[in-house]
């Protein structure tokens, strides 16, 4: 017994001190990042300031002044710490994201129309995805099934019945010719459109990933290969395989150290670099990943403080943002790690249970994010600005229930939620706007 | 170590910007047009493209000349309700040379060469998101639709055109759209109230939806209200108004429900997606009309150009299969009951069903099958045997020939028939006839003879219009009352799955039993192929931890012996040999240490599970080997200083051999045994349905059509993916009841957590429960607690008290003296009627009932299980029922609930 209690005691001042590493860790993070305003240094020099209305000026943009108001919003994209390197690096990386914007964003084209041509009617929705070149969805939901929407006509073109119907995910492949799905039966299926039903009309299952330990959660195909898939795992684990063998072919996470430490519940896949991908979880960080290197995380990041449900890539590639249980979405710069901005929503009405983001999706030129909340709202973010463009859920003809899932088309005329109230809306964007 | 910024434009990104914005352009043209003359100018919806010519010319919107399109003008609400003798808002058609023509002509393929255009440049190039364009114009359409003016209007004036343009205003931003919308939308909301004050009708009101959303609701009163002239009338497309009484068959489609037409070019945006097939959008939900009930699922040419084949097959199918489309029970009537929605689908699903059922009063004859309309001959012959309510009434088909047969009194005609077939039918006899034809005089055993076997009652049966037994029906005589396993419509899946969610210990076994229990073939080729790996790669695990204890206590005990070496001198001498080499007895052989320390290795970088199914049948002799060694099982009669060693290892060790062989065939008992159920381990269900005659007599209410339908479906999560925050159990909440499995012979076993601190077992469980107990998924959820592995505590509470946890620590059994004086330890007293490990399985039961009430105020039942006994936990399994039972039934019993409460909830089931 006594060995117990000594074991026992070597474990708690082990652990103490795990805890205050950790703890310092933590705090040595926060000084280099920097991004809220509490503990950080003066506001940003007049300099800095000027220097981005002067790269307006430059690219002919004087008339989209940002007004004073607007460039505070910017501050926190812009981190003054005492370390020199980082503060570089802000630098370095910040006109760059403002040169996109700029570019392609223009004046604020930032309204939206409202206009859901069809209601598509299913149950709980729990997952969906458009196909890059025809305009179909695939949505999965709770009642086993998965529907290819024909999402001009609004019309089922296929129902699979799934055999596991809990379902969390579903994928279209990039050639629109197969769909992957997975969920709580901790397997990825995987089926092609083109394959007849069986007799009692069922689609057969023309390939079955398996390897995972625990629930799917979330599944996406490399862009351009046809046979790469990456899924992410309640196992805390994401996987690489090869879908035509059947293999996996590395696994992400799990033993190794640097991999995460709570279920995994959602991946994205950069466009530009489709060897990158990055990963949030239930640890309240994203990871990112290079598929050549499996053995540990190419970087983490830090800054939510609830389960990441949904993390996308920001469509240049060299940013991603988050949707979290905290009730924000984040913005994050890929290779600095910085926090450029984030997206919370102000606790006005007297709601006393913080509505979790459950999805979330950028336009094409990144300048709207799309984020869907868990109490039904659906709000249309100024990435750059970090204000509430629009919010879907008040808008008449908007969903009951929580939204559950968002994808935008790929030419990026059209937004699909679902929802809960079992139905998915189509929104596109309307009258004369450019799609931004 | 950063990469260096790329400074350099993107040039493709900026390509697809313009080829973005040129589809925008495309996108919009009559809203485009429309917002250019609002010129309100708070943002500037296009920039200026200053970057290199385009090789292509760009599509232009040219705008509309708004003063020539007619539009209708806002009315005003009735000024008092009660002074309109119609209240709702009713919308003239439009005719095709007002406004549909300038708003649509992009929409409708069909040329109209009548139409004044005034926009010609509505005439935009058709996009493929052309569809998204046409709703758009159709929510405008419709928004401005029951603006027209409402005041009473007959069916003649349906074709009047629309009141003179009025100048438009022009239209406005989206913000302002919808602000408009949401005005006339509320204009019907008050409508509706009046119309619900004036009209008790209740077959009225059900025949009016509520504007449910923007583009259904705002149309839908004037929809609703020409329903009914719908049919005396034939007009044009109820939507666009074009056609008129000319069009041919293939030209439209109809609403099921109400019967509106439309073209081809609107029926998609009238209908939608077609949920429950050709129904427009706010009759979804309601039943279809009795006399289209013939085309439910018969494709129409409209659909079958619109759609692609995939597409208008799915269609159907829904139309076929929605739960609106289905016949309602209640309006079917047999031998004077109204159905219940069990005996529709035991009548509809029956091997010869009755043909075109439709809602109405009709007999039927149980015995021989024959149905008919209450009130006439019998109209056909169905499976006989159906469990359906009621009565054969004598007067059923209004028979006055005073003959009966099976208690009915026969119609004349088919007296005809039965003299025509040689029955003698003097003195109004009474006859009995069964299904094969046979008959009988009531009260006489003996067969008189088949009426179906001459030939001419077979000819002259449809000269009487009577009907004749096609084949089928014969065959299936008894067998349509066992339709236990007989495929539910798809429809009623929902209804009739009762899912009960188990998790916790030893849930897997529980489920494999109840697999065995209830499934002709438990396990199929791949399952059984899944475990046997699961099995043999156990072994190797199992072997695992046993080495590393062996390690453990060879070194303790070789320390041990040093000591006793130095501080014993005397002893040294005598253990010489042994100390010098190192020996204990827990040392194994070189060949078999290489062994061992290449399986730890193999543990320790974690790639086990790789290596050795493949691996199995190579190493067996060496495992087995390796399990007779005596230094391995010296560690194993240790084990219970190896936490980490399942109570199944010894099973499995024994028979490692026979197991790493490849043609090794798992028995039954293999499976039980075996630690999970599929490789991934992941969520795994069974379904399954109590056979109509329980396993055993005992229940005199046992019988109910209606359980004969209820499926139950067992669904079993690991437990190793549960913890407080668990997303994915909100994919749960349609279960009935949470089974929650604890071990009770947890209490005394420790496990280590990732951070390493030691924790008890029963503790863990108690977390797993009150986080599972408290999740927002589970809030009304009844939960049956079931403690498994009641064996291995009865082994060995004497042993280890349960008061070694810390939760249990004021169990102080009332220890009977049979008990105290050790003559029946665990064996069941004859005086206190309970041993000390049911006290305990008891008292355990206690201490989780009082957490469940303090956590949700109410009853948890509980019960307890060896995993291993099918009959234990075929008791379990119908407990649970009963609990789901009890549940449904507890609104009805109500007043009485205090007496019922006594019984389920009794602390342990009868085991």
């Amino acid at each position: 017994m006594a060995s117990v209690a000594e074991l026992k005691e070597k474990h708690a001042a082990a652990t103490a001190s795990v805890n205050s590493l950790r703890e310092r860790l933590r705090q040595k993070r926060e000084r280099l990042l920097d991004t809220d305003g509490e503990a950080s240094p003066p506001p940003p020099s007049a300099r800095e300031l000027k220097r981005v209305a002067r790269y307006s000026k430059t690219q002919g943009r004087a008339a989209v002044s940002f007004n004073s108001t607007d460039l505070v919003c910017c501050r926190t994209l812009q981190g003054h710490s005492g370390k020199v390197g980082a503060d570089e690096l802000t630098l370095i990386s910040l006109p760059q994201f403002w040169r996109s914007i700029l570019r392609t964003g223009d004046r604020q084209v930032i309204s939206m129309g409202r206009l859901p041509f069809q209601v598509l009617s299913w149950l709980v929705v729990y997952s969906l995805d458009w196909t890059p070149e025809k305009n179909w969805i695939v949505s999965a939901s709770q009642d086993g099934r998965l529907i290819v929407w024909n999402a001009l006509t609004s019309q089922k073109t296929h129902a699979i019945k799934l055999h596991c119907p809990w379902v969390m995910t579903c994928a279209f492949a990039p050639n629109g010719q197969s769909v992957a799905c997975g969920g709580l039966d901790s397997a990825c299926s995987i089926f092609n459109l083109n394959s007849q039903p069986d007799r009692d009309g069922n689609m057969p299952v023309s390939r079955i990933l398996t390897g995972h330990k625990g629930y799917v959660s979330s599944c996406q195909y490399v862009p351009d290969q046809e046979t790469r898939l990456i899924t992410s795992s309640g196992d805390q684990t994401c996987a690489l395989w090869d879908v035509t063998t059947g293999q996996r072919i590395s696994i992400f996470g799990g033993e190794f150290p640097s991999g995460h430490t709570a279920d995994v519940l959602s991946v994205s896949i950069n466009s530009s670099n489709s060897n990158m991908f990055v990963s949030g979880s239930c640890d309240a960080t994203v990871r990112l990943w290079d598929i050549r290197i499996a053995s540990r995380a190419v970087r983490t990041y830090h800054g939510h403080e609830g389960d990441i449900n949904s993390v996308k890539f920001f469509p240049d590639g060299q940013r991603f943002g988050t949707g979290s249980d905290d009730g924000t979405c984040r913005l994050f710069d890929m290779r600095t790690g910085h926090q450029l901005q984030v997206y919370s929503r102000e606790q006005d009405r007297n709601d006393t249970e913080l509505s979790t983001v459950t999805s979330i999706a950028f336009s094409i030129s990144g300048r709207l994010l799309f984020a869907g909340y868990s109490n039904g709202d659906c709000y249309v973010w100024d990435t750059l600005l970090a204000e509430v463009v629009l919010n879907l859920g008040n808008l008449q003809n908007s969903h009951d229930g929580r939204i559950s899932c968002l994808g935008l088309s790929s030419d990026g005329s059209a937004l699909c939620t679902g929802s809960w109230d079992k139905n998915l809306k189509i929104w596109a964007f309307s009258g004369h706007r450019k799609i931004v | 170590g950063f990469p260096p910024p790329c400074l350099s434009r993107n040039p493709s990104f900026l390509g697809r910007v313009i080829l973005l914005a040129a589809a925008a352009a495309t996108l919009s043209s009559p809203a485009m047009a429309a917002a250019a003359g609002d010129g309100a100018g708070d943002f500037s919806f296009a920039a200026e493209y200053d970057g290199p010519p385009l090789p292509y010319s760009l599509p232009r919107a040219i705008p509309l000349d708004l003063s020539h399109i007619p539009l209708a003008s806002l009315s005003s609400p009735p000024a008092s309700p009660s002074a309109s003798s119609s209240p709702l808002p009713v919308v003239r058609p439009l005719t095709p040379s007002s406004l549909c023509s300038t708003v649509h002509s992009h929409a409708h393929p069909v040329p109209r060469s009548a139409a004044p255009a005034p926009a010609g440049g509505a005439a935009v190039v058709d996009s493929p998101t052309s569809v998204i364009e046409n709703h758009h114009a159709a929510a405008h359409h419709s928004a401005e639709l029951p603006s027209s003016p409402s005041d009473v209007e007959g069916p003649d004036e349906a074709g009047r055109p629309a009141l003179p343009p009025k100048p438009h205003q022009p239209v406005v931003t989206f913000a302002e759209t919808s602000g408009s919308l949401l005005q006339t939308s509320d204009d019907e909301d008050e409508f509706e109230e009046e119309e619900d004050d004036d009209d008790d009708d209740a077959a009225a009101r059900a025949a009016r939806p509520r504007a449910a959303g923007q583009t259904s609701g705002s149309f839908s009163p004037a929809h609703i209200e020409s329903g009914s002239r719908r049919g005396a009338k034939s007009r044009g497309c109820y939507k666009c108004g074009k056609g008129g009484g000319f069009w041919s068959r293939g030209d439209k489609e109809s609403c099921l429900a109400c019967g509106a037409r439309y073209c081809s070019g609107c029926v998609l945006r009238a209908m939608g997606s077609m949920p429950e097939g050709r129904k427009c959008l706010e009759c979804i939900g309601r039943p279809v009309a009795e006399s289209r009930r013939d085309v439910l699922g018969q494709g129409s040419r409209v659909l079958r150009r619109l759609l692609s084949a995939a597409e208008l097959e799915l269609v159907m199918k829904s139309e076929r299969e929605c739960p609106a489309n289905q016949l309602r029970a209640d309006d079917v009537y047999v031998n004077g009951l109204s159905l219940l929605s069990e005996e529709l689908v035991i009548l509809q699903g029956c091997p010869c069903p009755p043909p075109r059922l439709r809602p109405g009063f009709y007999w039927y004859d149980k015995v021989s099958g024959f149905w008919g309309k209450e009130g006439h001959k019998p109209h056909c012959i169905i499976s006989p045997n159906l469990n359906i309510k009621g009565f054969l009434h004598q007067k059923a088909s209004n028979g006055n020939t005073g003959i009966l047969i099976n208690g009915r009194e026969i119609t004349k005609s088919e007296l005809q028939m039965l003299k025509l077939a040689g029955v003698q039918c003097a003195g109004k006899p009474h006859f009995w006839v069964n299904a094969d034809g046979t008959y009988q005089e009531e009260g006489q055993k003996t067969v008189k003879g088949k009426i179906w076997d001459k030939p001419i009652v077979k000819l002259l049966s449809p000269v009487l219009s009577l009907p004749t037994p096609n084949k089928a029906a014969n065959q299936c005589g008894e067998e349509a009352v066992h339709m236990v396993n007989r495929a539910v419509p798809d429809y009623l899946e929902q209804r009739t799955v009762h899912k009960l969610l188990i998790v916790g210990s030893g849930a897997s076994t529980i489920l494999k039993q109840v697999k065995y229990l209830f499934m002709d073939k438990p396990f199929t080729v791949d399952e059984r192929e899944d475990l046997k790996l699961i099995i043999q790669s156990n072994i190797y695990n199992y072997l695992g931890i046993l080495l590393e204890g062996r390690e453990r206590f060879e070194e303790e005990a070789s320390n041990d012996r040093r000591k006793i070496s130095q501080c014993d001198p005397s002893s040294s001498g005598r253990d010489e040999s042994g100390f010098c080499d190192g020996t204990t007895q827990y040392s194994l052989i070189p060949r078999l240490k290489a062994f061992s320390e290449w399986i730890l290795k193999a543990m320790a970088l974690g790639n086990l599970e790789d290596i050795f199914p493949a691996a199995s049948r190579e190493y067996a002799p060496l495992v087995e080997e390796l399990w007779k060694d005596p230094a391995i099982q010296a560690t194993y009669k240790r084990r219970n200083e190896l936490p980490f060693l399942p109570p199944a290892a010894n099973y499995f060790l024994e028979k490692a051999v026979d197991i790493s062989r490849p043609e090794y065939e798992l028995s039954d008992m293999d499976i039980l045994y075996a630690d999970g159920i599929t490789s991934s381990d992941g969520l795994a269900s069974t379904e399954f349905s109590f056979p109509q005659m329980p396993f055993d007599a005992q229940g005199v209410d046992e019988y109910d059509p209606q359980d004969a339908l209820i499926r139950h479906q067992l669904i079993r999560i690991n437990n190793r993916g549960l913890h407080e925050n668990c997303k994915w159990l909100q994919m749960f909440d349609d279960v009935r009841l949470v089974i929650f499995c604890v071990a009770a012979s947890d209490y005394d076993e420790y496990y280590e957590d990732a951070n390493g601190t030691i924790v008890n077992k029963m503790i863990e469980s108690r977390q797993l429960f009150e986080s599972i107990v408290l999740h927002p998924t589970f809030e009304q959820m009844d939960f049956l607690l079931v403690f498994t592995k009641f064996d291995l505590l009865d082994q060995k509470i004497d042993k280890s008290p349960l008061t070694s946890c810390d939760w249990f620590d004021d169990f102080t059994p009332l220890l009977s003296r049979n008990l105290m004086n050790g003559s029946s330890r665990s064996t069941r007293s004859s005086h206190s009627g309970a041993t000390l490990s049911q006290m305990a399985v008891h008292y355990m039961g206690v201490k989780f009932k009082r957490l469940f009430r303090s956590l949700t105020e109410r009853k948890l039942y509980v019960s307890h299980v060896n995993a291993l006994d099918q009959a234990s936990v075929l008791s379990v399994i119908r407990y649970g029922r009963e609990i789901v039972k009890w549940e449904e039934e507890k609104p009805v019993f109500g007043a009485s609930e205090t007496t019922y409460s006594e019984e389920p909830s009794s602390y342990l089931a009868d085991v």
